[in-house]
């Protein structure tokens, strides 16, 4: 029993370390901007289709398609805040951005599904069925790969924020986005750095989905509903907290299948999300809000 | 005298129009509407793409020469495999089309959805893909279903399981949906009676991405014999590469056999890779069946489509066929198409026979083909009907 307990808690973290990569982008835009991207979803799936594609292109170099799937992401970031944010934040408005961004979703489905078709896509890498067996646990190359690649993505955003100047500037705008302005910071910068690094964060998680995932056009809609209850279980634009609650999520699905019934899983999750807006409406770790991203 | 020769030119023209109109084939005139309502997006948005292929055949080789002096015409929603943009999607085609004849859906929540908007319109519908028993009963007057359904599939495969495969135990993985929950159900039933023993009945949702916690929950169980799998294929794909990573099927070292009903298309073995060897599942289709039809369908689809035909593909054929069939005996709107369809005895398609029962359930047990799959990731068909 001791064994399957911790086969259940590798299991939970791999998958909590895919839906902190995924959410991880969410909380950035939000700490920042106080705005969500509901594209990030599908930013997720083209992420995982660019891995795919050049996966297959390169004989299987994954390795190549994470690359490109990180830069893909990038691209689109800059893409979305210069071609939607940046127009309609001068407007003053803040709601338009969150339409816009909902109808830049649906787009993206339908350009998608036009394009690559209905039908799902088996994306195995050449780590995907290597089975790593210490006793009774298993484990894929796939799957250290996961925490590895969230490890390190995690380590990275983590040093950018608190210890380079660019990461301290984009702290400061999203503590007081006009001060920050006053004292030489432009703005308008700081906020494409953090869409941009939102959005390789997603093309990356995409990746890193991708052989786990369901591959069809729709594909990152099944994740993103969990990431925003993780984001919100976390602390709206905490990163610290996002990352605790993503891997508690994971912790709970696994053993929510063990010891409860896989049906459960959403009830069990959103329960604990409407136990942290009851109880502590801050998220898990409850900071002011200027000192969240 | 010029406006007496415009008004004679004008006359002589509306003659030769007349005339026209007149003598042209009255099968110009005389068609039959066909409403499509198929999954083009979302998850089981495959079934959509493949049903279009074989409907496209169907209607390129009946419209070359006509049915009785009838053309066919078809016109598609998106019913998405979900009970409200099924419904939705059913009222638009039934107001601003106006069918003749509906054949759709794939899901069984969305075609239990349809069912009363279509007997309230009283259009028939034919079915091709929906197992839930509750489709046919109780049913209603106006809906059709030419595959069998969970029971007769889930009787059939618990049997197998137990008598062929010498199966006392199993594992029910299914979607917790009307169809997954009914076949599982319909199986575990059949399968006790027999002697066997349900260690764990597991449903999930349909946004569940990563089986491998459950897969680890089977590898607990220790010795387990037969894992029926109710699902579509992007998670059946995950399911049987968890179990094998999981060491729990055959593809993974383990001696369990999964077991599947129609809901997998073809392909399923290439995609899934060695971890699909030994899987056992119940096809709709079987592209080796000797009988004519079967083989002209195959060479058809082939030459059209540069691709092999699936068991989606052969209903959706098979659905167009069959509606020919009843406008051959007679059928000419909604009501005397439903009425030749109920009295359907001896439809012979490339998925096999249709007689309808008097809840307009197909009766025909040869549209149930078992097939394995290979170390070569091959298939073989089992012939066990």
């Amino acid at each position: 029993m001791s064994s399957i307990v911790l086969q259940q808690a590798i299991n939970g973290i791999v998958v909590g370390s895919l839906y902190v990569l995924v959410a991880l982008g969410l909380t950035l835009i939000y700490g920042v901007l106080v705005q969500i991207n509901f594209a990030h979803a599908d930013i997720v799936t083209l992420g995982a289709f660019a891995a795919y594609g050049v996966t297959h292109l390169l004989s299987g170099n994954y390795l190549a398609g994470i690359a490109a799937a990180l830069g893909l992401g990038a691209a689109l970031g800059w893409l979305i805040n210069a071609g939607i944010f940046v127009p309609l934040r001068e407007r003053g408005s803040e709601l338009l951005p969150l339409i816009a961004t909902i109808g830049v979703s649906i787009m993206l489905q339908n350009a998608m599904l036009a394009l690559l078709g209905p039908i799902p896509y088996a994306f195995d890498t050449p780590y995907s069925n290597q089975v790593i067996r210490l006793g009774t646990l298993f484990l894929t190359v796939q799957n250290v790969l996961i925490i590895l690649v969230s490890g390190v993505s995690i380590a990275l955003l983590y040093g950018f924020m608190k210890f380079t100047f660019l990461g301290k500037a984009l702290r400061a705008v999203s503590q007081d986005r006009e001060t920050a302005g006053l004292m030489g910071i432009n703005p308008g910068h700081l906020i494409m750095l953090t869409f941009v690094i939102a959005s390789a964060l997603a093309g990356l998680s995409g990746a890193m989905l991708g052989p786990v995932l369901v591959l069809t056009p729709f594909a990152g809609t099944s994740v993103i509903v969990k990431a925003f209850a993780i984001v919100i279980i976390g602390g709206f634009g905490n990163v610290e907290g996002t990352i605790l609650a993503g891997l508690l999520v994971g912790l709970i699905e696994s053993y929510t299948t063990q010891f409860l019934d896989p049906g459960l899983i959403d009830i069990v999750v959103f329960a604990l999300l409407l136990l942290t807006l009851a109880v502590r409406p801050t998220g898990l770790i409850a900071e002011r809000r200027e000192e969240n991203v | 005298m010029n406006a007496f020769s415009t008004f004679a030119r004008l006359a002589w023209i509306a003659s030769c129009v007349l005339v026209v109109a007149t003598t042209t084939s009255p099968a110009a005139d005389k068609v039959i509407k066909i409403g499509g309502l198929l999954p083009m997006s979302g998850p089981g948005s495959y079934f959509g793409a493949q049903d279009k292929q074989g409907i496209e055949l169907a209607l390129d080789q009946l419209n070359k020469s006509g049915v009785n002096g009838y053309k066919f015409e078809i016109q598609y929603e998106d019913s998405a495999c979900s009970p409200l943009p099924a419904s939705q999607a059913a009222k638009r085609l039934i107001d601003q089309y106006k069918p003749d004849v509906l054949i759709g859906e794939e899901c069984s929540d969305a075609t239990l959805a349809i069912m009363p908007i279509v007997e309230q319109a009283k259009i028939p519908l034919i079915n091709a893909g929906s197992s839930s028993i509750k489709i046919t009963d109780p049913g209603n007057p106006w809906t059709f279903r030419i595959m069998p359904n969970e029971v007769m599939q889930g009787v059939d495969i618990a049997t197998n399981a137990y008598k062929r495969l010498n199966a006392r135990t199993a594992v029910l993985l299914h979607e917790n949906t009307n169809a997954g929950i009914g076949n599982a159900q319909v199986f575990a039933d059949t399968f006790t009676k027999l002697g066997g023993k349900v260690l764990a009945d597991i449903g999930f949702g349909r946004d569940v991405n990563d089986f491998t916690a459950i897969a680890t929950r089977i590898a607990g169980m220790g010795g387990v014999d037969v894992i029926p799998t109710y699902t579509l294929e992007g998670q059946g794909l995950k399911i049987t590469q968890a179990l094998m990573q999981a060491g729990v099927v055959k593809g993974g070292g383990g001696k369990a056999i999964q077991l599947g009903t129609i809901w997998l298309p073809f392909g399923f073995e290439q995609k899934a890779g060695k971890a699909a060897l030994g899987y056992i599942r119940i096809v709709q289709f079987d592209p080796t069946d000797q009988r004519p039809q079967v083989r002209d369908f195959v060479q058809a689809f082939k030459a059209k489509f540069n691709l092999e035909p699936t068991h989606l593909n052969a209903h959706a054929y098979d659905q167009i066929l069959l509606i020919a069939d009843v406008v051959k005996r007679g059928g000419k709107d909604a009501q005397s198409i439903r009425d030749t369809l109920a009295q359907t005895k001896d439809f012979s398609g490339v998925t096999g026979s249709v007689e309808f029962d008097k809840t307009n359930q197909n009766v025909k047990m040869d549209t149930i083909h078992y097939m394995e799959t290979k170390p070569d990731l091959s298939w073989t068909s089992l012939k066990w009907n």
